[in-house]
């Protein structure tokens, strides 16, 4: 819908990319694509026209020559966990890449590792493990989502705040351009020199290329870690706690704010960690690195807490104990699920020291349009995810949860925030991207893109309104779709 | 030394982007070049710029916002460091940033080049600290990309690609950086490094995770009165017991002794007014490889430097010379890892690519995001590698 090119006649593309990759990885069916019409974020559905599953990289690259003689647009898409809309789109191939498993090479010494895209992020660190190395970035979908998927999404996770993003931990993508041209990005052996090319890649979502190969830089495992829980019977104490942190310059691994809604709705799952249920919030906090000094940093973050207001603050015994917080952290978008036929799980982000007061403006606006909202986020980033579980077949619900979501992107941006932190633009922020960026930052941003994918037909219509784009000429019948097939 | 511009043509001295935006369309509409001079502190770095303009950033300068307690700064790309570390010192915090020549050049310059200096091992290079930009590009559009605050994935990122740019796709006009908290313990060590393998060394100084380690050849140990042996210059910082730990470990190394932290200042800023400069670097368990070619180039010129950022695997060598005789050894030597080249005799310049040259398709992508941003080519042409009509 948001492609200017007429899609090709589905019947030859089919049979031309049935060629490379064998009839069972080509899927036309609506009935097989309905998966693929939506991704881990609920409201969006977009029907592809076909898609398909390359299993090496010989076939990826001959897909995607394929694609590009056809004139094809195209959605790349890694375990369609992604929480912003954007892999998936109406008219186009998607193009799945979850069948490119392979851990090329990994170099110990060098702390490297080669890996094809579909490679899921905690397979990655499980195989780097015996050389007591680790992927650092650890979104909350890290049992199933892709380093590809990482790759384009830039994605974060709780340990972000000490180790950074997806981007600092990548050394090099091997890129296969819309056009089927193949270029490395990066430079994993020395220095990189000229442009950051690899920089504007990394978070491009999927509109500039796919990855041939990504180059990861793995992470020590620390020789010790602390985590702690702190309770509070306040949710302003809680966030008042994160600031004094931060500002003491201690930098934990990970700081996690869980608010009295989402630990109650964690401890009434299966995931249930151990956390006290009559809090307003908790914090997760972890501190690790080398052994000496670290209980000194423990000490300070309890104190910081207490002075701030927690009830209690427990340091995890042992690993099992650890691992049972951490447990009850990561899957609680999971437990949510429980409440609710769908959740929205929403991203901004906000400067450190504003968290209090947004934190109560966002309660306000749950409460003026009669959603609940569950605040579980990376709050050492000032990284707020609000959650709202909802039944989207109620309109009256969902328009509320609308509203209210949008109500809250305003109030994070009016505190000096941004409007996605890790989960990116895709379609669901789109909308909101000219409330933080000039018409003329989102020009500049079309014509990067256009220096990656001139035809535009790498995920279009994402990232960037395409009203946005000054050459942009689309006529009303091109973007409807062309030819049928 | 690279060529720089004749004194006589006309500066252009903006004191807000909206001025330089009109002057900047108005030089690509004439099609007059200009070199983006920031505050004027390291206009021989980087290829020669023939330009019919020089662009002042000295009076668009000043902290914007500063919030301690988010650990950040905006600050206008003129801005001398020295004035944001003063800042961000008052709070006990300070600017991970401390690039080759000195807290004299301005942010815009530290960031549009990317140097990146000892402490870029610990905290990160320029890209990794930037979390936004204003810039106006070529044609005179005002552009940001980023925001304030830490984590941001909002856009195309026009943050990265602004960093290391040279000015060649926006003239940045003010910025947001990280900053740390000062630790409780801040100490420098210095160990004779004479014998030790380099292998061991990559080993030790990547496990410690110190917050710089620079080797330092003989010359340079002298030149900073170090000795006159190789010496392994590493700062830790951190909690008392943790810097307690750092140093036994480092003290372990060899023969050593805690020297004023000033000495870092005084390695940023030990290279001579006239020098070439290039730096050697490739994976990290390769450092030897680097350093090895490292010293080849210095034993052909008199009074060599040579450095090396440890846990960054990249050497840089200092030589104080602009003859191109004795600087060709070093581009000319055989080298399997990555050659960078700062400040070169103007004639040595189309040599330097002879290492890490790029295909042509990441070559047409590099040619298409500096004409995306600046049409008419007008901000420092040819100072990149590759810029060529």
């Amino acid at each position: 819908m948001t492609t200017g090119l007429a899609f090709p006649n589905v019947a030859r593309l089919a049979e031309r990319l049935t060629s490379v990759v064998g009839r069972r990885f080509v899927l036309l069916r609506p009935s097989e694509l309905l998966v693929y019409e939506s991704d881990g974020l609920p409201g969006y559905h977009r029907r592809p026209r076909l898609a398909v599953f390359p299993g090496t990289r010989e076939e990826l690259v001959a897909v995607v020559g394929v694609l590009a003689e056809e004139r094809a647009p195209f959605v790349p898409r890694g375990a369609g966990t992604g929480l912003s809309g954007g892999a998936l789109g109406d008219d186009v191939v998607l193009l799945g890449l979850n069948r490119l498993t392979r851990i090329i090479s990994l170099d110990a010494a060098n702390r490297l590792a080669v890996v094809e895209p579909g490679v899921v992020n905690v397979k990655l660190t499980a195989a780097a493990a015996e050389h007591g190395l680790h992927y650092a970035p650890d979104p909350s979908s890290q049992t199933v989502c892709t380093i590809g998927g990482n790759v384009a999404e830039n994605a974060g996770g709780p340990h972000c705040l000490k180790y950074g993003v997806t981007l600092n931990h990548i050394a090099a993508v091997t890129v296969l351009l819309p056009s089927g041209e193949i270029v490395t990005l990066g430079n994993a052996a020395g220095e990189d020199e000229g442009y950051d090319l690899l920089g504007a890649f990394v978070g491009s979502e999927g509109c500039f290329g796919v990855a041939l190969d990504v180059t990861v830089r793995l992470a020590p495992n620390p020789e010790a870690v602390r985590t702690l829980l702190a309770d509070f019977g306040d949710v302003l104490h809680a966030a008042t706690a994160v600031s004094s942190i931060i500002a003491s310059g201690i930098v934990p691994a990970a700081l996690e704010l869980m608010d009295g809604p989402t630990v109650q709705a964690v401890e009434a799952s299966i995931y249930a960690a151990g956390y006290p249920v009559d809090a307003a919030a908790v914090l997760l906090i972890e501190v690790d690195g080398a052994a000496a000094g670290l209980d000194d940093d423990v000490s300070v973050i309890e104190q910081l807490c207490r002075q701030a207001g927690a009830r209690h603050v427990r340091t995890a015994a042992d690993a099992a104990e650890r691992a049972r917080l951490w447990q009850g952290r990561k899957k609680s978008f999971g437990a949510m699920g429980r409440l609710a036929p769908h959740l929205i799980v929403q991203d901004a982000v906000v400067p450190r020291t504003r968290l209090p007061e947004v934190l109560a403006e966002i309660g306000r606006i749950g409460a003026r349009h009669g959603v609940r909202v569950l605040n579980v986020f990376h709050a050492g980033d000032g990284n707020l995810h609000p959650n709202i579980p909802y039944d989207a077949s109620d309109a009256d619900q969902a328009r509320r949860v609308h509203a209210a979501m949008s109500e809250i992107m305003h109030a994070c941006v009016a505190a000096g925030g941004t409007i996605t932190g890790e989960h990116g633009v895709g379609l669901d922020k789109i909308d909101y991207m000219p409330l933080i960026f000039s018409d003329a930052s989102l020009d500049a941003m079309c014509r990067l893109r256009d220096v990656f994918d001139p035809e535009r037909r790498a995920n279009p219509g994402k990232v960037v309104p395409v009203r946005s784009c000054r050459e942009w000429h689309v006529t009303p019948a091109a973007r409807h779709g062309g030819s049928p097939a | 030394m690279s060529a720089t511009l004749p004194l006589d043509v006309p500066t252009l001295a903006p004191r807000t982007a909206v001025e330089l935006q009109a002057q900047l369309a108005q030089c690509a509409a004439a099609g007059t070049s200009v070199r983006v001079a920031g505050r004027g502190t390291w206009l021989h770095a980087g290829r020669p710029v023939h330009a019919a303009a020089r662009l002042s950033l000295t009076a668009l300068s000043g902290i914007v916002e500063y919030v301690p307690g988010d650990l950040t700064i905006t600050a206008r790309a003129g801005t001398p460091l020295a004035e944001l570390q003063a800042a961000a010192a008052a709070h006990r915090q300070f600017v991970p940033l401390d690039p080759w020549g000195g807290d004299a050049g301005s942010l815009g310059a530290t960031l549009a080049t990317a140097t990146a200096g000892p402490w870029s091992s610990g905290y990160g290079l320029p890209r990794d600290l930037v979390l936004g930009v204003e810039l106006v590009t070529g044609d005179g559009r005002l552009v940001r990309g980023g925001g304030r605050v830490v984590k941001n994935v909002a856009g195309f990122d026009l943050v990265r690609l602004s960093v290391g740019a040279w000015g060649t796709l926006g003239v940045i006009t003010e910025a947001t950086v990280r900053l740390r908290a000062l630790p409780e313990v801040d100490e420098t060590i210095a160990v004779s490094a004479w014998g030790m393998p380099l292998d061991a060394l990559v080993v030790a100084i990547r496990r410690l995770q110190p917050a710089a380690a620079e080797l330092l050849s003989p010359a340079l140990a002298a030149a900073l009165g170090l000795g006159d042996a190789e010496t392994l210059l590493v700062r830790v910082s951190g909690n008392a017991a943790l810097v307690a730990h750092q140093r036994g470990t480092v003290s372990a190394l060899g023969d050593h002794a805690v020297v004023p932290a000033d000495v870092w200042r005084r390695l940023r800023e030990v290279e001579p007014a006239v020098a070439s400069v290039v730096r050697w670097s490739h994976l990290p368990d390769r450092l030897a490889e680097s350093w090895q070619a490292a010293q080849r180039a210095a034993h052909l010129c008199d009074g060599a430097l040579v450095h090396a950022s440890v846990a960054r695997g990249v050497v840089r060598g200092i030589l104080p010379t602009d003859d191109p005789a004795a600087v060709r050894g070093a581009l000319d030597a055989p080298f399997g890892g990555t050659r960078i080249a700062e400040r070169l005799p103007g004639e040595l310049w189309p040599r330097s690519t002879a290492s890490g040259a790029r295909d042509a398709v990441h070559e047409r992508l590099s040619r298409g995001v500096r004409l995306a941003f600046d049409p008419g080519r007008v901000l420092n042409p040819g100072i990149l590698s590759g810029d060529v009509t």
